[in-house]
């Protein structure tokens, strides 16, 4: 008789918990949420500002404290800013950013598509882009104005280039990740060209192309500063430029939060955006 | 009839050799029949696949299908693919329906050819459910119902099960016999298992590579056995099954061992 084959009937009474939940060690963040501790670094950062500035460390001109920023905010809100309304403010800067976004994917998206699918249209709209886009926006300020004058098209024109470049390149890197074996699939049930763009190219390329419009949006709100340097009376930027001449940290420190705020919902919108468009995007 | 004539396929490669990827094949596949293609990688199975598919010219010869030469992919020929490639954004049903959906079929019409095409693939529980949600068996099945739908004269399989593990595989090819079988497609299968060979088609050509060519031809009905008697043990595990898949693991070692002499 085999002791080995002797299957074993000894079992340990297992304790009530009931057993150990285990995972696949990961590497890396792997999934887990990190928001907790981005709350409590929120929340530490504040303290540390409230301290610093109560411990009169550096003087309030420089660095206001938070109630002074909250109460700043509160003035502001009441009876607006230089004229203006803070609705008018906001107005003004969300106007800017939105027509300029407008036309930027109107036109950045079709381009790029264009780029990634003709040797032709690659070729000869490299050279613009390529020389144009890692120029600051502050750099072409000044043709800007030359050329448009200080209404709000030289504003808009400068958020429309500096938000183009982003969408145009990923609707281009979009194409570039479209398998060949998804061409010819397509092709061997019958599509013709114009079905393989607008049932294949587009949405393979959908994924890149939310990423890049979520990038420009970015680069639209840190371009709008330089925007409203020109001549302008409303917007966001225009109160943070306004502010700073007059050394009134508190109103730049709420443009600045304004702007925060904004851009932060901006991108939760393009990744509401995503997640009803692009469900698929990650899970092939 | 999809005839193959003098078929040849020149290649340059990145660092300037040229490659015979096709020399000269000359097949005929007639119609409800089941052609598997075998070899060693690089022997020119996945070349001439995509030659017939239309995916590329041929550098000499021709490929006629029913006397039209092939110059285009096109919805007579369905292509079945190694890496599944349904659509991520698209469900199960509307992946199934893309074909019809591009040759303009009404919306009604693509639902009810496509809820047949599912329940006879086994997945009429899954129309809405999307790529990312299946296993890799069932993609496959998915794949090949799309290629169905669009009711092509021919099939096209480019190693479909080469990705699976062997227990689904099994049940993919008695899966593959069973849809054959049911709608009498001409099927062009290429695969590098001797056993799957054997076991599906009713012709198998053994290709070597450096130039691609057939070496050699069986003609089987292990296939035609199975379709009518359901037992795929009693086939497999016969004496006749086994002696040929020792022949052809001979002559595919020996086409090896001779490229390696002459190298």
């Amino acid at each position: 008789m085999s002791e080995i084959s002797q299957p074993s009937t000894v079992v340990t009474a297992l304790p009530e918990a009931g057993p150990k939940i285990v995972a696949m060690r990961g590497f890396g963040i792997s999934g887990r949420p990190t928001l907790l501790i981005s709350l409590a670094t929120a929340i530490a950062i504040v303290c540390l500002w409230w301290a610093v500035t109560r411990l009169g460390v550096v003087p309030r001109l420089f660095l206001p404290t938070p109630q002074d920023v909250l109460t700043q905010f509160g003035a502001i809100a009441r009876d607006g800013y230089a004229g203006a309304s803070l609705g008018e403010h906001i107005y003004a800067s969300l106007f800017r950013i939105l027509t300029a976004a407008g036309f930027a994917i109107v036109v950045a998206i079709p381009v790029g598509l264009l780029m990634g699918l003709s040797r032709w249209a690659k070729g000869i709209l490299d050279v613009p882009i390529e020389f144009y886009w890692p120029l600051p926006p502050l750099a072409y300020l000044p043709l800007m104005i030359i050329w448009l004058g200080i209404g709000e098209t030289s504003k808009i024109t400068l958020l429309i280039l500096a938000m183009f470049a982003p969408i145009c390149l990923s609707a281009q890197a979009g194409v570039k990740a479209l398998p060949i074996e998804r061409v010819n699939a397509a092709r061997s049930l019958g599509a013709s060209r114009l079905q393989l763009f607008f049932h294949i190219v587009l949405p393979t390329a959908l994924p890149e192309i939310l990423t890049g419009v979520r990038i420009a949006l970015g680069v639209g709100w840190s371009t709008l500063v330089a925007a409203e340097l020109i001549a302008s009376n409303r917007g966001i930027g225009y109160m943070i430029m306004s502010a700073s001449q007059f050394l009134a940290t508190d109103v730049v420190f709420v443009g600045i939060a304004l702007i925060a705020v904004c851009a932060f919902a901006f991108g939760a919108a393009v990744k509401l955006v995503e997640a009803l468009l692009v469900p698929w995007k990650g899970r092939t | 009839m999809l005839t193959i004539d003098h078929a040849s396929v020149t290649f340059k490669t990145d660092d300037g050799r040229t490659v015979h990827a096709l020399d000269r094949v000359s097949l005929d596949i007639p119609d409800s029949g089941f052609v598997v293609a075998l070899g060693a990688s690089g022997c020119g199975k996945s070349t001439l696949l995509n030659a017939i598919a239309g995916f590329l010219p041929l550098s000499s010869g021709t490929i006629a299908l029913n006397g039209r030469p092939v110059a285009e992919p096109g919805a007579d020929r369905g292509v079945v693919f190694q890496k599944d490639t349904l659509l991520p954004w698209k469900n199960v049903i509307d992946n199934v329906a893309l074909g019809l959906k591009f040759s303009g079929v009404s919306r009604a019409e693509q639902t009810r050819r496509c809820e047949d095409l599912l329940d006879v693939v086994g997945l009429s529980d899954f129309a809405r459910a999307f790529p990312y949600e299946l296993s890799g068996g069932m993609r496959q099945r998915v794949g090949i119902a799309r290629a169905l739908a669009a009711d092509p004269d021919t099939l096209l399989m480019d190693e479909p099960f080469g990705a699976l593990d062997s227990l689904t595989r099994e049940q993919m090819q008695e899966f593959l016999v069973s849809v054959w079988a049911r709608t009498g497609k001409r099927v062009f299968f290429i695969t590098h298992s001797v056993e799957e060979a054997l076991f599906l088609g009713t012709h198998v050509i053994v290709m070597s590579p450096r130039p691609g060519r057939i070496v050699a031809r069986f003609d089987l009905d292990f296939v035609r056995r199975f379709a009518q008697t359901g037992d795929s043990r009693a086939i497999k595990t016969s004496a006749e099954f086994n002696s040929l898949r020792e022949e052809i693991r001979a002559l595919l070692h020996g086409a090896h061992e001779l490229r390696s002499v002459t190298q």
